[in-house]
């Protein structure tokens, strides 16, 4: 069919390799200012890109339920809470990180599971309402359980110790083990979405008669699709502990699965460096506007939040990768007629 | 039986009532295996219903659909694509910001294996499964004339390929029914043409039995063996195209005459 194969849109040839090539180069570049990143910049500095990278793995959760699957929740943060008291109280009691780690993020993936096999029948505002009692349940939950959780004083605890022989700082050491977690959890997800799981939680988004007639269990997808957001809710939560040491329940609050919401619509659906990004947006905005105006620093973050969503109604990072795509032709076009 | 072969697709005595509305009334006919069958009629004739029966999205009120021996009334939605029986959707069904061929390869979910956690590890089962589906797809979208525009969103592609597309991501499933919904509707005269043509190629290279819904009669007559008139929910006339289309009743249903 001609029509088809003289299609302008075909990529082929130089213009390919030489993006791809391109794209090796920026994230050996990325990787490299991250990894010396912690060793310049101040404990405050350090703090922060580990709390984006925690909170960034939270909103990866929520995007697979969200962004891959079309599905909404507003019970993050408790899965949040379920995977910081999982690793914190486990520390409390003298077991490891990683045996704290397991209690947490499967205690969340269990919670998320019983959770979604009701709630998979249900949509849009409904599905909205059910999750929203997640968080509301969990904080006066977290408050009662005096033995496990502290009860509102929270937990304070010592984890993830900087061995002496890296002669690293607390911040610094804590910013790698948060870092690499979250680079191990984004892979993994990275591997999810390109296979048959990817494909089949997009066509359950798209349209759920399409996704049957290829095979795809809709409900089932769409409680896989809540258990795995609420596992990696959980080891955003674990990652939490690492970064600040201490967990109360005013951490798990419904404001937060607010603004991990908004921080997914922010960075954009369906891209990991739009978690990363809307992370950022929620944890270095506030800073910014508070201390541009102390009392009114709620209201400058709505504005902020409202301008992206007027300039990038997508997100940032799809807006990001539609200009660096506009450059890149630009200049491939430019390269084939001076050849 | 007006055909030699023997029956793939058996529909008997189906009757489908939503509320008080009577969308099939004992309908019954037969597909034989390797055969095009058209189903025409005017709308509201219950085309569109039959073949939700027939793909496991409606669950009639009564009668049966056996598909190569099978009751696939008894069998989940989501099971018809593992019985060999995939569709096609009459407005292009695709996930735009995908790829042409990730869109194709969904059509493949059926036929792969493995769990969440092999998926997210990449272990090499998976990675190797996924390439020889790849290939596979490569090879449908070579054949159906979309070589070139795999790296395309499907979403960016014309009208008429994305039809193409919804073709090659049922054929990748390896069905031995084929069910097409309107393949030509909202095609240029052209592309009609070689749509039928493909339909026909499509059936000997992959021994398919097709059952097409078409209002477009040039097609019908092109690629059908045997066609099935509906008008009402009731089945009025069977036969070749020439025969059901110069039938009085299909005619002044058509026409709305008496």
């Amino acid at each position: 069919m001609s029509v088809v194969v003289d299609e302008p849109a075909v990529r082929d040839g130089g213009g390919t390799s030489r993006r791809r090539h391109g794209r090796t180069l920026t994230a050996v570049a990325l990787v490299l200012v991250f990894a010396v990143f912690p060793l310049f910049m101040s404990p405050f500095a350090n703090l922060q890109v580990t709390l984006i990278l925690v909170y960034a793995v939270a909103i990866l959760g929520l995007d697979i339920l969200v962004g891959w699957t079309g599905q909404v929740s507003l019970g993050q943060s408790a899965f949040f809470g379920i995977g910081a008291y999982g690793v914190a109280a486990g520390a409390v009691h003298g077991w490891p990180v990683w045996a704290g780690l397991l209690l947490g993020t499967a205690v969340a993936g269990v919670v998320g599971c019983l959770v979604a096999i009701p709630a998979a029948r249900l949509r849009g505002y409904a599905l909205g309402m059910i999750t929203l009692t997640l968080p509301v349940v969990a904080v006066p939950l977290a408050k009662r359980m005096e033995a496990v959780t502290g009860g509102a004083q929270g937990l304070n605890v010592t984890i993830v110790q900087a061995p002496a022989w890296t002669g690293l700082a607390a911040d610094q050491w804590r910013y790698y083990v948060v870092g690499v977690g979250a680079a191990i959890v984004f892979a993994l997800a990275a591997a999810l979405r390109r296979g048959r799981f990817g494909r089949a939680f997009d066509a359950v988004r798209v349209n759920e008669a399409l996704a049957t007639a290829q095979g795809v269990h809709v409900t089932r997808y769409k409680v896989l699709a809540f258990t795995l957001s609420a596992v990696y809710g959980g080891v955003a939560g674990v990652l939490y502990v690492v970064a600040v040491q201490f967990i109360s329940p005013e951490t798990l609050i419904l404001t937060l699965s607010i603004s991990m919401l908004a921080g997914l619509a922010i960075g954009g659906l369906r891209s990991l460096l739009g978690c990363v990004l809307g992370a950022a947006f929620y944890v270095v905005v506030p800073n910014l506007t508070g201390s541009v105006s102390a009392g009114q620093s709620y209201l400058l973050y709505g504005v902020c939040l409202l301008v992206v969503m007027l300039l990038m109604p997508r997100g940032v990072a799809p807006a990001l990768g539609h200009a660096v795509r506009r450059v890149a032709n630009r200049r491939e076009r430019a390269a084939a007629s001076g050849e | 039986m007006n055909h030699g072969t023997q029956a793939l697709v058996e529909v008997r005595d189906l009757t489908l009532r939503f509320g008080g509305v009577t969308a099939l009334a004992d309908v019954a006919f037969d597909v034989g295996d390797r055969q095009i069958c058209g189903l025409v009629g005017p709308n509201g004739a219950g085309k569109s219903s039959l073949f939700n029966c027939v793909n496991g999205y409606y669950r009639p009120s009564g009668g049966s659909i056996r598909v190569g021996g099978v009751d696939v009334l008894s069998v989940p939605a989501h099971r018809m694509v593992r019985l060999g029986i995939a569709r096609t959707f009459q407005h292009p069904t695709l996930q735009p910001d995908r790829t042409v061929l990730d869109n194709v390869l969904l059509g493949g979910h059926s036929t792969l294996s493995g769990t969440v956690l092999s998926a997210m590890l990449a272990l090499p089962g998976e990675r190797r499964r996924e390439r020889a589906l790849v290939t596979r797809a490569r090879e449908l979208l070579d054949s159906l004339g979309l070589a070139g525009v795999e790296r395309t969103s499907a979403g960016d592609l014309p009208y008429g390929s994305q039809k193409r597309v919804e073709i090659a991501r049922a054929l990748l499933s390896g069905p031995r029914l084929l069910l097409l919904d309107e393949p030509a509707s909202g095609l240029t005269h052209s592309e009609v043409g070689e749509v039928g043509e493909l339909i026909s190629r499509i059936r000997a290279d992959h021994g398919l039995t097709v059952i097409v819904v078409e209002h477009h009669m040039g097609l019908i007559s092109a690629v059908t063996d045997h066609v099935v008139a509906l008008v009402s929910g009731r089945k009025v006339a069977e036969g070749t195209a020439q025969a059901v289309q110069s039938d009085p009743v299909v005619v002044s249903a058509y026409l709305g005459a008496a």
